[in-house]
């Protein structure tokens, strides 16, 4: 008895709110439901940016209480980009003679080259999931699981492979004349390592928005190619390609915004200090209490993200309109 | 068998060259071959890296030496002494409580917020949600400062003057710091696919719903929620392994310590630190560290695909 | 109890009005069938009715209480929608007893309410089956099932028969008839199909760019419809309208004229421009027509294309100018084409010259301009007729 009514009251005080939303219009009802929403992410996302873009303008203050000094506008960007700040960050912001030891760079290159890397093999690994064969539920497995794999994980992995004296990798790679002696604490071998890892990683990730893209195509299309005796190359380049390249565009951009934010691989494979990304410089300073400084680099690859970002959704938008 | 085979033999002249006219008159046995080279390419390459965290992890920890593709005995111990070194498990119940708990929250903010968006017109939808794209441009970086500031109890929320002030909780070690950021990010993704899925429900069956006797929100877990249950368990899934996965403000929200609330990520960094020449034990970590994805992974993956396919990218 | 009050009901959207100034009085026990062509705003005013939808302006009430403001689930009604709505993820039992159990009747009372209405409906036999299991008849009367156990006191039902192949949809009027006979409940049933709304309603309310053109039974909006839409609208095929004016001796139009006795008619005055209408059974071949008691002046007619329908056949007949132009003339024209029914046993061919006459005891007078009716019969113009011709068709 006492505990249906415990429940009853715990129920109408739970509807009470639902029933009180029926008062209200589509519009007004509308902004109720998406208030939790944007309280929680005004709170752990709009409003720290707007904090982080205000420290940015401050000086360090490594010394007195609190956690910026005083208003010096832009200058810790001036500073930052122009290199005078590569003592207090232990490599280089941006630098084009030591490509693999400067923030910018560095991330660019991994970039780069590790989505373009992921693009290729993962439009592949589309292109076999997308066919009809027995057993394709264990290879979607096989090629879906390294995406699973928490980072830090993945990280050891390769740490693993190619710590000297202990993996194979390195003596491979060595052999090949390709690899120091000690890849782990070369900027330009670590680089190599950690683009392996993202690979590894994240070329599934590539490969599932391709498939999207791929399962939406009309297979009359294809019947189509067939009849008219097309090759098979053709019909990938006329059919296949063209219409999964809005999917692979997203795929592309995402990755993208992802791979620059690198940090977490770099830790665990090698260092900061011998990859700097420029996630790695926010945490390097951010630990040492510049925060301003950080903050500055945090918006300085914000920015970066986004122009890269803008540059996809112009294509994108062109290949909208095109249609 | 053995009376017809030279015949055979004579007429065909080898396997190589009976496979090459073959070749030659269907081109698509060629493709057929390539298509399994490939295959098996993909899969030797996926899987073989955990394959040589087993072999790390058999092979006994005097024997780690220039490693090649076979264990060098087989200690099953290791898998036993991860738990002993450090509290492995409890780093790994850390990691499950807290990307169970985003999960959840984020299914129920994201629900109420995908009903929004997908099946109510309201002005400003379209700004909202480039607003809530626009958060997933942003590096962890950008938000890290504030959000370390907050959740070590060093923001003023709000200031009463002559009574004192409100500090922001101390939360740092604590689940809240990393559960709350973590709804916040992960939220865009769920929200997307939701909208998607729940704009698909017939508007009869939300009105068959109301006019029966509930709300609009009872319509909304009555109804469409079950009905988008594939939807529903695509988010699921893609947040529990991205919270699973995170690294950045898992790294920077705790001490490491397993009873702080630290997740795996401190649990694998403890090993590579403090037990620097335990490397059957890391891969040992590793395996079981990867295990409980894994096994959502090879549950959920038709969801996955198929929850993809269907909504993420019909926007 | 069940009564239901439409007052000055508007709903708005952002660009277009649905209903406008809607004003209905239905009573208790009575079946009121909205009808109209799609977007007409019918199943808008089931909606504010049902709560689905808030009304911009004006009032609705639902058993004496005013209900404008209350959520659907506080209204007392129960719905059956077009497109059927069986919760997919329920079997039909839950299905039916969703209503209730979210009001909390005890176990007893809901078992034997769903065994009831499963009893009435005949599906007793499939309270266990999910609706993908069923047929699209069974699924229909689950559908008005799970209206029937909550007693409501209002039935809303929204086209419930529009997916349902022909001879079922035939099936089922007569089903919903017996059914209202036996529940006795207020019954607002929106259709697009005139002749469901013929067949069953008490009343039939014709809608049309969200205003009520009639409200009336269904026999009184076929014989003396309210303006030009609703004479269009009701019966099946539709009524011929022609243009004309009014002169001393009638109506004379492009290809004929009906005479009558313009004096006659309050507000109408020769120069004045009326719409005739004339049902297609009101159409004779002139032989025929000798049976009437008020013809028309025979008008010369070729015949076009013949439509048997069995029971009767449909002739498209061209007068005036199109006799010459022949078959390629449009026929969406109308003001040269006119329909006539003629019985199934009549030896009739296309492209013949044939002379037809009208009833004029029968055909309908609007004003062009306003589409309102004028007349609904020429019969008190009947001052040349010859009143044993009247006498003689009646003994035939």
């Amino acid at each position: 008895m006492v505990l249906s009514h415990v429940f009853g009251r715990a129920r109408s005080l739970a509807t009470a709110p639902a029933n009180w939303t029926e008062q209200l219009n589509e519009e007004q009802f509308a902004y109720v439901l998406l208030v939790p929403t944007f309280i929680l992410i005004g709170a752990m996302a709009f409003w720290p940016l707007w904090d982080t873009f205000q420290m940015s303008l401050h000086a360090d203050n490594l010394y007195g209480g609190g956690f910026v000094g005083e208003f010096i506008g832009l200058e810790n960007y001036v500073k930052l980009l122009t290199g005078q700040r590569d003592a207090v960050l232990g490599n280089s912001f941006f630098s084009v003679e030591e490509p693999f030891r400067s923030a910018i760079t560095v991330t660019l290159i991994y970039t780069v080259v590790s989505v373009f890397l992921e693009t290729l093999i993962g439009f592949g690994q589309a292109l076999v999931l997308d066919q009809d064969f027995r057993g394709r539920r264990w290879v979607r497995v096989a090629i879906l699981i390294p995406w699973a794999v928490p980072i830090a994980i993945q990280g050891l992995i390769f740490f693993l492979i190619f710590q000297p004296g202990i993996g194979f990798g390195t003596e491979v790679m060595q052999n090949l004349g390709i690899f120091s002696s000690t890849p782990l604490i070369n900027s330009f071998d670590s680089t190599v390592i950690i683009i392996f890892a993202d690979v590894w990683k994240t070329s599934a990730f590539m490969a599932l928005l391709i498939l999207a893209g791929l399962q939406s195509i009309d297979r009359n299309l294809y019947r189509v190619a067939d009849v008219s005796g097309a090759t098979l190359w053709q019909r990938f380049k006329l059919i296949t390609l063209p219409l999964v390249l809005p999917a692979l565009l997203v795929a592309m951009l995402f990755r993208t915004i992802q791979a620059m934010r690198v940090f977490g691989v770099i830790e665990t494979v090698s260092s900061c200090s011998v990859v700097p990304s420029l996630t790695c410089m926010v945490v390097g300073t951010f630990q040492s209490g510049r925060f301003a400084t950080a903050a500055a680099v945090a918006f300085i690859t914000a920015a970066i993200v986004g122009a890269v970002a803008t540059i996809y959704i112009v294509k994108f938008a062109d290949l909208e309109g095109g249609r | 068998m053995s009376a017809a085979s030279p015949v055979e033999d004579e007429e065909d002249g080898g396997l190589l060259q009976r496979w090459t006219r073959k070749a030659i008159a269907d081109p698509r046995s060629v493709y057929q071959a390539l298509f399994y080279v490939v295959t098996l390419f993909f899969l030797i390459t996926t899987l073989f890296p955990f394959y040589w965290l087993l072999v790390l992890a058999l092979t006994p920890l005097d024997a780690i030496v220039n490693m090649g593709l076979l264990p060098k005995g087989f200690n099953v111990y290791a898998f036993v002494e991860v738990f002993e070194r450090l509290p492995f498990h409890i780093y790994m119940f850390n990691s499950i409580v807290i990307a169970l708990t985003t999960t959840v929250i984020v299914l129920i903010f994201g629900s109420l917020a995908g009903y929004a968006f997908g099946r109510l017109q309201f002005r400003g939808k379209s700004v909202l949600l480039i607003a809530l794209l626009a958060v997933s441009y942003f590096p962890p970086a950008a938000f890290i400062l504030p959000l370390f500031q907050l959740f070590t109890g060093n923001i003023t929320i709000l200031a009463v003057p002559g009574a004192g002030a409100i500090q922001s909780p101390n939360w740092f070690n604590t689940p809240g710091a990393m559960v709350t950021p973590f709804s916040a990010l992960f939220l865009p993704l769920t929200i997307f696919i939701l909208t998607t899925f729940y704009s698909q429900i017939p508007d009869g069956l939300e009105e068959a719903a109301r006019v029966e006797g509930t709300t609009r929100i009872g319509a909304l877990f009555r109804v469409i929620v079950p009905l988008s249950a594939p939807g529903v368990a695509t988010a699921g899934v893609l947040t529990f392994i991205g919270v699973y996965n995170e690294f950045f403000i898992s790294f920077l929200m705790t001490d490491g310590q397993a009873q702080n609330w630290a997740p795996i990520v401190w649990g694998i960094l403890n090993y590579q630190g403090q037990y620097q020449a335990f490397y059957n034990l890391m891969a040992a970590a590793s395996i079981l560290g990867v295990l409980p994805v894994v096994i959502l992974v090879v549950v959920a993956q038709e969801r996955i695909v198929s929850g993809l396919t269907a909504g993420a990218l019909k926007e | 109890m069940g009564d239901v009050t439409l007052d000055h009901v508007t709903k708005r959207y952002a660009d277009v009005t649905a209903v406008d100034d809607m004003n209905l009085d239905i009573e208790d026990g009575e079946f009121v069938t909205l009808v109209g062509p799609s977007g007409c705003g019918k199943s808008s005013t089931l909606e504010t009715i049902a709560g689905l939808t808030k009304p911009t302006e004006g009032t609705i009430t639902i058993a004496d209480r005013d209900v404008t403001n209350l959520p659907p689930k506080d209204r007392g009604i129960a719905m059956v929608f077009q497109n059927i709505a069986l919760f997919p993820h329920m079997n039909v039992y839950d299905n039916m007893s969703f209503g209730l159990r979210l009001r909390d009747f005890s176990k007893e009372v809901i078992d034997q309410r769903v065994h009831d209405a499963a009893e009435i409906l005949q599906i007793e036999g499939l309270l266990e089956r999910e609706p993908s299991e069923l047929s699209g008849g069974q699924r229909q009367r689950v559908a008005i099932g799970r209206a029937i156990v909550r007693e409501p006191e209002v039935f809303l039902m929204d086209e419930p028969l529009a997916n349902l192949d022909a001879k079922l949809r035939v099936h089922m009027r007569t089903e919903l008839q017996r059914l209202h006979k036996e529940l006795d409940t207020t019954i607002i049933y929106v259709t697009h199909d005139q002749a469901e709304a013929m067949t069953m309603s008490d009343r039939i309310a014709v809608i049309d760019g969200g205003q009520l053109q009639q409200i009336a039974p269904p026999l009184v909006c076929y014989n003396e419809p309210a303006n030009l839409f609703v004479a269009g609208f009701i019966g099946s095929p539709s009524m011929n309208f022609v243009e004309g004016e009014v002169t001393a001796a009638g109506l004379t139009t492009e290809n004929f004229d009906v005479a009558f006795d313009p004096g006659q008619l309050p507000g109408v005055a020769p120069g004045d421009h009326l719409t005739m209408g004339v049902r297609p059974e009101d159409v004779y071949l002139s032989e025929q027509g000798r049976e009437l008691a008020n013809p028309s002046q025979p008008i010369p007619a070729r015949t076009d294309v013949l439509e048997p329908m069995g029971d009767e056949i449909f002739v498209y007949l061209l007068t005036g100018d199109a006799m010459d132009a022949g078959m390629g003339t449009d026929p969406d024209e109308g003001q040269n084409q006119l329909l006539m029914s003629v019985d199934p046993y009549s030896d009739i061919e296309s492209d013949r010259d044939v002379e037809i006459v009208l009833d004029r005891e029968r055909v309908h007078l609007f004003d062009t301009q306003t589409g309102k009716a004028v007349s609904h019969t020429l019969e008190f113009a009947a001052a040349d007729a010859d009143p044993t011709e009247t006498e003689a068709g009646g003994d035939d």
